[in-house]
């Protein structure tokens, strides 16, 4: 599409895109900028780890982050090599009827969530936040996987069956070291609405000592009077484990997240 | 056309006696039928169950038990809850929050989906042109994505505050008129929701459309260069109708995403001021946690549910997905 550049050309393309990138640096810059205002940046982010159960919190994420994404990848790997790579009776019904779960807004699970929840004593148990968490996951994880591992050629699946391979063999020996790519995209994306969620905690975590880490900036608000640029050192804090992933496993993250969508 | 060919793994190429296929009837016991099936069988089924028990249990009885809960009339608490058939229905077709909720997600919907198709296809032509650079352009406007809704909710409150960071930045390059209190204003709350979901979630329409962008045939533009074509004429002739799948995409999950939106809106505006932003998900989560009607919200949630499906399957019809 761009054949012969002029150097006038390369500016005007550069300063269109400056211009268009402005209006989404802004805030991040503000964000880091309110977050270093008032008493100075170290003041601001020790009071964020001193003045709040910050590291329980963190833990607590972490173990949450660490089963959602455990349970995520276990239960998409195995119904996506099936839906790839076997074939059964009802796969196409049972595949879509996953997929339901897309469409599905999660707020309308709330009543009966809460009410299950309830009735299975998980209240402050992280189960509580794990589970429904991955239900409304799995649907988009599993569909990402499916088409990735649509692209694995059945001769290498057919070439470990010669061998004498087990299909759950041949998942684990063939498939699982070919799937890297997806691997990565299951993992970021299970452990972005692990690390983000807010209110499945906030509902069913009741008991301080398992709150999770995006309550954090609450406690600038609440028990210490709104202080902002501490709230904002908490939201740094918050999002900087996302943003050090992401940017570690971008090229994977980007390339899985289109392989479903672009066709 | 464009679009290179992925391996096609279907059945009927792998030919009829290799040796895989008569490998593949061992050991089942079926009669030597020429079924399109080479392995799995039962214990195929062994693998979609925990997907299927997680999903089901999850998803579903979530569903059956929300549609039994839409026909009492419900604290959520009290043990002997009184049914009252479909009264909680009849009461959201006259329940002016609700049409006045749906008119708001409509409009925000209509709004985002727009923009952020416009933005994220205008990124993706500029920013894969001849810049410097193009990766940290990238980063900035995809990094939103992954943020935490919540994060984002408590800094816009902030920056969008009638003193905040955004009217001063406003008034920094002399725009003082476009100040305003923006969340605090009925009209401007809603616009003001539309702009931070814009903010969050352009990165994905860029991503999107960067990747099909990329896979358009070089030949369609040398062709279209040989005919004497500019780059405006290319990018809407060429460019916008080869994209036809990406448009589909953003423009069902969009729908959905505005369906779904329910943490910035109550986390920025509650719904308010007064009702002006008040969603249907905003609303059943009133309704549910802080009225106790679990009847009345679990009808909404219905209402939500049906809207969500029909929308999504009048448009996978009109947009032919599926059709392999």
């Amino acid at each position: 599409m761009f054949g012969r550049v002029s150097l006038r050309q390369r500016l005007v393309y550069q300063v269109v895109a400056t211009v268009l990138v402005i209006p989404f640096l802004f805030p991040l810059v503000a964000i880091v900028a309110i977050s270093f205002s008032g008493q100075g940046p170290l003041a601001n982010y020790t009071a964020v780890i001193t003045q709040t159960p910050f590291f329980t919190f963190l833990l607590n994420s972490a173990v949450i982050s660490a089963g959602t994404i455990a349970l995520i990848y276990a239960v998409t790997m195995l119904a996506g090599f099936a839906f790839a790579k076997l074939k059964f009776s009802g796969r196409k019904l049972l595949f879509n009827a996953i997929l339901v779960g897309l469409v599905l807004p999660s707020i309308a699970l709330m009543v009966p969530m809460f009410i299950i929840v309830r009735q299975l004593g998980l209240f402050n148990n992280f189960l509580a936040v794990i589970l429904p968490l991955s239900a409304v996951t799995v649907p988009l994880t599993l569909l990402l996987a499916r088409n990735y591992l649509n692209g694995i050629p059945d001769e290498v699946i057919e070439a470990a069956k010669i061998d004498g391979a087990t299909s759950f063999g041949t998942l684990v020996r063939i498939v699982i070291p070919l799937s890297r790519p997806i691997t990565a995209v299951i993992i970021v994306w299970a452990f972005l609405q692990a690390w983000n969620e807010f209110f499945l905690p906030l509902l069913f975590l009741q008991d301080q000592n398992l709150q999770v880490l995006t309550q954090v900036p609450q406690f600038f608000t609440s028990t210490y009077g709104s202080d902002v640029p501490k709230i904002f050192a908490a939201l740094v804090l918050v999002c900087l484990p996302i943003v050090i992933t992401y940017l570690l496993l971008q090229k994977f993250f980007e390339k899985g997240l289109t392989a479903g969508a672009v066709k | 056309m464009t679009m290179s060919p992925t391996l096609d793994t279907s059945d009927p190429e792998d030919g009829t006696g290799t040796p895989g296929d008569s490998r593949a009837r061992r050991g089942h016991g079926h009669p030597p039928t020429r079924r399109p099936k080479r392995r799995g069988g039962r214990t195929a089924y062994l693998y979609v169950l925990p997907a299927l028990i997680l999903v089901v249990g999850v998803v579903y009885l979530g569903i059956g038990y929300n549609g039994w809960v839409s026909t009492l009339d419900w604290n959520g608490i009290d043990p002997n809850p009184e049914s009252v058939g479909f009264d909680n229905y009849a009461k959201i077709f006259s329940d002016s929050i609700f049409w006045d909720s749906l008119s708001h997600v409509a409009i925000f919907g209509v709004i985002v989906i727009l923009v952020q198709m416009a933005l994220g296809l205008t990124m993706a032509l500029v920013f894969s042109g001849p810049i410097f650079g193009s990766n940290i352009y990238k980063i900035i406007v995809f990094v939103p994505v992954i943020l935490s809704p919540a994060a984002v909710s408590i800094a816009f409150r902030q920056l969008l505050s009638p003193d905040g960071q955004v009217n001063e930045a406003l008034r920094f390059i002399g725009l003082d008129v476009l100040t305003n209190a923006w969340i605090a204003d009925p009209k401007t709350a809603l616009i003001a929701l539309a702009v931070i979901n814009i903010w969050q979630w352009t990165g994905f329409s860029f991503i999107l459309y960067q990747a099909s962008v990329s896979q358009i045939d070089q030949n369609l533009y040398e062709a279209a260069q040989i005919d004497g074509a500019g780059t405006w004429r290319i990018i809407r002739s060429i460019v916008i109708p080869q994209l036809k799948g990406t448009h589909a995409t953003l423009a069902l999950t969009g729908v959905i995403g505005a369906l779904k939106t329910f943490d910035i809106v109550f986390l920025v505006t509650g719904g308010g001021p007064g009702r002006s932003t008040e969603f249907l998900t905003t609303y059943i989560y009133k309704q549910a946690v802080q009225q106790f009607n679990s009847g009345y919200a679990a009808a909404l949630a219905m209402v939500l549910l049906v809207l969500a499906l029909t929308l999504t399957a009048f448009q996978m019809r009109a947009y032919r997905f599926g059709e392999d």
